[in-house]
C-alpha cells in the first residue's frame, strides 16, 4: 500500500464512519418499513385482508421507489465508506448528497400519500398525465421532481468520486484499471473498490442523465399537455435508467465483500487482469442489456431484441464466472469463522448470482413472450435484491457495529440468519412459481385460483420481516453499545 | 411450456447453488488446488460456448413469427379500462395476426387459454400498432388480461373471446 492510501484499514478510524453509520440506520429502517408494505400487498393478493385497489397501487409505488431508493442509499454509503480508505473524500459532498436524497424522498412520499400518485416506480409515459382521475398533474410533477433531486444528489456524489479517483489514479482510465488491462502498465494498479467505483460512476452517470431527460420531458408534458413525447422513446429512456440504476446498487454494495472478506480469510481480494476485464465488460453489458425490457415492443428493431437476449446471458458470465467463483475460491479452505456479518455478505453474493439465472432465462425472446410482466419478474429481482443487495447491506451494517471480542455466530444470530434465508428463499421461489402459473405482476386483486400462492408467500414474507426487525434492532443496539 | 421453463430454471439454480455452497462451507478443508485458474478458464469458456449454442439455437428461427398471406387480421383497440376487437370468434387452427393499439396510456395484451395459461402477449402502446401472430390449437373460451399497469382498474381490464372449431 502506498503512502497516499490515506486511510487504510489499519491507519485509524474512517473519517466517513459516522455519516455512513447514520445512513445505514436510515436505510435499514426504510427497508423494514417497505417490507411491511410488501407484506401487506402479498396478503391482499391472497385475499387475507381486503385492501382498496387504490391503496394497493399506492403501496406498490411506495414499495418500489422506497426499496430501490434504500438499496441505492445503502449501496452508496458502502461505496463511499470503502472508497474513503483509498481517497480523501469530502464529507460536505456526502452531506449534500444525503440532503438532496432526503428532500427527494419527502417529495416522493408527498406525491404518493398526499397527491395519490400510484403510477409505479418505473412509469410508462403518458400514465403520469392520465391517471383516469386518480391523481392530479401536480402529484406526477412532484414525483418526477423528487426523482430529479435524488439524481442530482447522485451526480454530485459521483463527481466527487470521479475527481478524486482521477487525481489519485492518473485519470479515470487509471481508476478503471484499463491502463493495466490494455497497456500492461502495472504501476499503481487500483484496488478492487476503486475499479468498482470508477465503473459504477461511469455507467450510472450515463443512466441518470437519460433518466433526467425523460423526467424533464414528463414534467413539461404534465404542465403543457400539448407537448408530446414519443412513448416508445420514453420507455427506452426510463428502462435504460431504471435498469442501470437498480443494478448500480448491487455493484456499489459488492465493495463491502471486496474489503471485508479479506479480514476473515487473510486473503486479499486482488485486482487481477481477469477482475478488471470483468468490470470493463460490466460497464458495457449493464447498459446494453436494458433492451430485454422491451421484448414485447415489436416495433423495436429486431437487432435490439437479439442484443437484449444475448447480453442478458453475457452479463451472467462475469458475475458467476468471476465474482461468485472468486468468492468460493477465496473462502474454500481459508479457515474463515462464520459470524453474522460475513454470513450475510456471502449470502448477498450467492443470492445475486442465483437471482441472475431466472433473469437470463426471461431475457430470451421466446420465454419473455410467456413470462414478461408476470410475477416471474419480481421473482428474479427479489432474489438478487432481498437475498443480494439487502443481505450485503445488513451484513455491512452488522460489521460496522461488530463486537471485536465475539467472533462466532451467537445462537440468536444463527436463528435470524437462517430465518432470513429460509423466509427469503420461500418468498422468491413462490414468485417464480406464480410467474410460471401465468399470474400477472402489479395486480391489486388476484383470482381465486391464484390466492393460495399469495397466502403461502405471505407466510414466508412474515418470517423475513421478523428477521429483518431483529437485524435492525441489533444494529441500533450495536450503535448504542459502541457510542457508550 | 411454463412448467418446463420453471423446472429448468430451478434445476440450474439448484446445481449452481449446490456447487457454490460446497466450496463455501469447506472453510476447514484444503484450499482450492493450484489448477483452479485453469478450471476457471474452462468454466468461463464453457459458459461462453453454451451461450453461443443457446443464442444461435433460439434466435435462428426468429421468435416473433410474421404472418402468412392468409392470416386472419384482428384489430384490437384498448383504453382505460376496456378492450375492443373486430371479432369475438376466432377459428381453431387459423393463423391470426393481432394488431394492437391503445387510445390513452400503455396497456399489455395478454391472451389466456381456457385453463388460464398465458399463451401469447404483446405491448399496447399509444401512437403505435403492435402486431403479434398466433395460431390457436385449443378451442374454448379465452380471456384477454391487461399486462401493463394502467391505473386503478388495471386488474379489471379483461375481455372474453371464443376459439371455435371449424366445420
Ligand atoms: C419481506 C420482503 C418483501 C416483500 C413481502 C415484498 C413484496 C412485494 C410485492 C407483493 C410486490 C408486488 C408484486 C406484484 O407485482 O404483484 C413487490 C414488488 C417490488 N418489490 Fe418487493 N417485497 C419485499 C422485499 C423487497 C426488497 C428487499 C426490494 C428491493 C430492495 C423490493 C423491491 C421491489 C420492487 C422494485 C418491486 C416492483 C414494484 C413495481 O412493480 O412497481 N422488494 N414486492
Ligand atoms: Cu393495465
Amino acid at each position: 500500500m502506498s503512502a497516499t492510501d490515506v486511510h487504510s484499514a489499519e491507519s485509524g478510524p474512517n473519517p466517513q464512519e459516522a455519516l455512513v453509520k447514520f445512513t445505514m440506520l436510515l436505510g435499514g429502517v426504510v427497508f423494514l418499513l417497505m417490507m411491511v408494505f410488501g407484506l401487506i400487498m402479498r396478503v391482499a393478493q391472497g385475499d387475507l385482508i381486503s385492501l382498496d385497489p387504490e391503496i394497493f397501487y399506492l403501496l406498490l409505488t411506495a414499495h418500489g421507489a422506497g426499496m430501490v431508493g434504500s438499496a441505492a442509499l445503502s449501496g452508496a454509503a458502502i461505496l463511499w465508506f470503502f472508497s474513503a480508505r483509498h481517497l480523501n473524500l469530502r464529507s460536505s459532498i456526502y452531506i449534500a448528497f444525503l440532503g438532496l436524497f432526503l428532500a427527494g424522498v419527502v417529495l416522493i412520499l408527498g406525491s404518493i400519500f398526499i397527491g395519490g400518485y400510484g403510477g409505479a416506480w418505473t412509469f410508462l409515459f403518458p400514465l403520469p398525465a392520465m391517471s383516469g382521475g386518480l391523481w392530479e398533474a401536480w402529484a406526477g410533477v412532484m414525483f418526477c421532481v423528487g426523482y430529479l433531486l435524488i439524481g442530482v444528489g447522485f451526480l454530485l456524489y459521483y463527481l466527487e468520486l470521479g475527481l478524486k479517483i482521477a487525481s489519485r489514479y492518473n485519470g479515470l482510465l487509471g481508476g478503471l484499471g484499463w491502463r493495466y488491462l490494455f497497456a500492461n502498465n502495472s504501476t499503481d494498479v487500483p484496488p478492487p473498490t476503486i475499479v468498482a467505483a470508477s465503473s459504477v460512476l461511469v455507467f450510472n452517470t450515463i443512466g441518470i442523465v437519460f433518466g433526467a431527460a425523460v423526467l424533464a420531458a414528463s414534467i413539461v408534458n404534465l404542465l403543457l399537455p400539448s407537448f408530446e413525447v414519443d412513448p416508445l422513446l420514453a420507455k427506452n429512456a426510463i428502462y435504460f435508467f431504471g435498469h442501470v440504476f437498480i443494478n448500480a446498487t448491487i455493484y456499489m454494495a459488492i465493495t463491502a465483500v471486496y474489503e471485508i472478506l479479506p479480514d476473515y480469510t487473510g486473503r486479499p481480494w486482488k485486482s487481477t487482469k481477469l477482475f478488471i476485464g470483468a468490470w470493463a465488460a460490466v460497464v458495457v453489458f449493464v447498459q446494453a442489456v436494458y433492451f430485454h425490457h422491451l421484448l414485447q415492443d415489436v416495433n423495436m428493431p429486431a437487432w435490439t431484441m437479439a442484443v437484449g437476449q444475448i447480453v442478458s446471458y453475457a452479463s451472467g458470465v462475469p458475475l458467476i464466472g468471476v465474482t461468485v467463483f472468486s468468492l468460493a475460491v477465496y473462502i474454500k479452505g481459508s479457515g474463515l469463522k462464520w459470524d453474522l456479518p460475513i454470513s450475510l455478505l456471502t449470502l448477498g453474493v450467492v443470492g445475486w448470482g442465483l437471482g441472475s439465472i431466472p433473469a437470463m432465462v426471461d431475457g430470451m425472446v421466446s420465454v419473455n413472450k410467456l413470462m414478461h410482466n408476470t410475477q416471474w419478474v419480481p421473482g428474479h429481482f427479489h432474489t438478487y435484491l432481498l437475498l443480494g443487495e439487502v443481505a450485503m447491506a445488513f451484513g455491512f451494517a452488522a460489521w460496522l457495529v461488530r463486537d471485536k471480542a465475539v467472533t462466532i455466530l451467537s445462537n440468536l444470530d444463527r436463528l435470524v440468519f437462517r430465518a432470513y434465508v429460509f423466509g427469503g428463499a420461500g418468498f422468491v421461489l413462490i414468485f417464480l412459481w406464480s410467474g410460471a402459473s401465468s399470474i400477472p405482476r402489479r395486480w391489486a386483486v388476484h383470482y381465486e385460483q391464484w390466492q393460495l400462492q399469495s397466502q403461502l408467500a405471505s407466510g414466508f414474507a412474515l418470517i423475513v420481516v421478523l428477521a429483518t426487525l431483529v437485524l435492525v434492532v441489533r444494529y441500533v443496539a450495536g450503535l448504542a453499545r459502541r457510542s457508550q | 411450456m411454463q412448467l418446463s421453463i420453471l423446472l429448468i430454471t430451478l434445476g440450474l439454480m439448484g446445481v449452481a447453488g449446490w456447487l457454490i455452497l460446497r466450496a463455501v462451507w469447506a472453510t476447514e478443508g484444503p484450499s482450492a488446488p493450484k489448477t483452479i485458474n485453469r478450471t476457471r478458464s474452462c468454466f468461463l469458456w464453457g459458459m461462453i460456448a453454451v451461450g453461443v449454442v443457446i443464442s444461435v439455437g433460439s434466435l435462428r428461427e426468429w421468435p416473433h413469427t410474421s404472418a402468412a398471406d392468409d392470416a386472419l387480421i384482428v384489430n384490437i383497440t384498448s383504453g382505460q379500462w376496456w378492450w375492443e376487437t373486430d371479432t369475438t370468434e376466432i377459428p381453431l387452427g387459423q393463423q391470426v395476426e393481432f394488431r394492437v393499439t391503445t387510445e390513452d396510456v400503455n396497456h399489455g395484451l395478454g391472451i389466456y387459454d381456457p385453463d388460464m395459461n398465458l399463451v401469447v402477449q404483446v405491448q399496447a402502446m399509444p401512437t403505435y400498432t403492435n402486431k403479434v401472430v398466433h395460431t390457436f390449437d385449443k378451442a374454448g373460451q379465452y380471456q384477454i388480461l391487461c399486462m401493463e399497469l394502467c391505473g386503478i382498474a388495471h386488474h379489471d381490464m379483461t375481455y372474453d373471446f371464443e376459439v371455435l372449431e371449424q366445420n
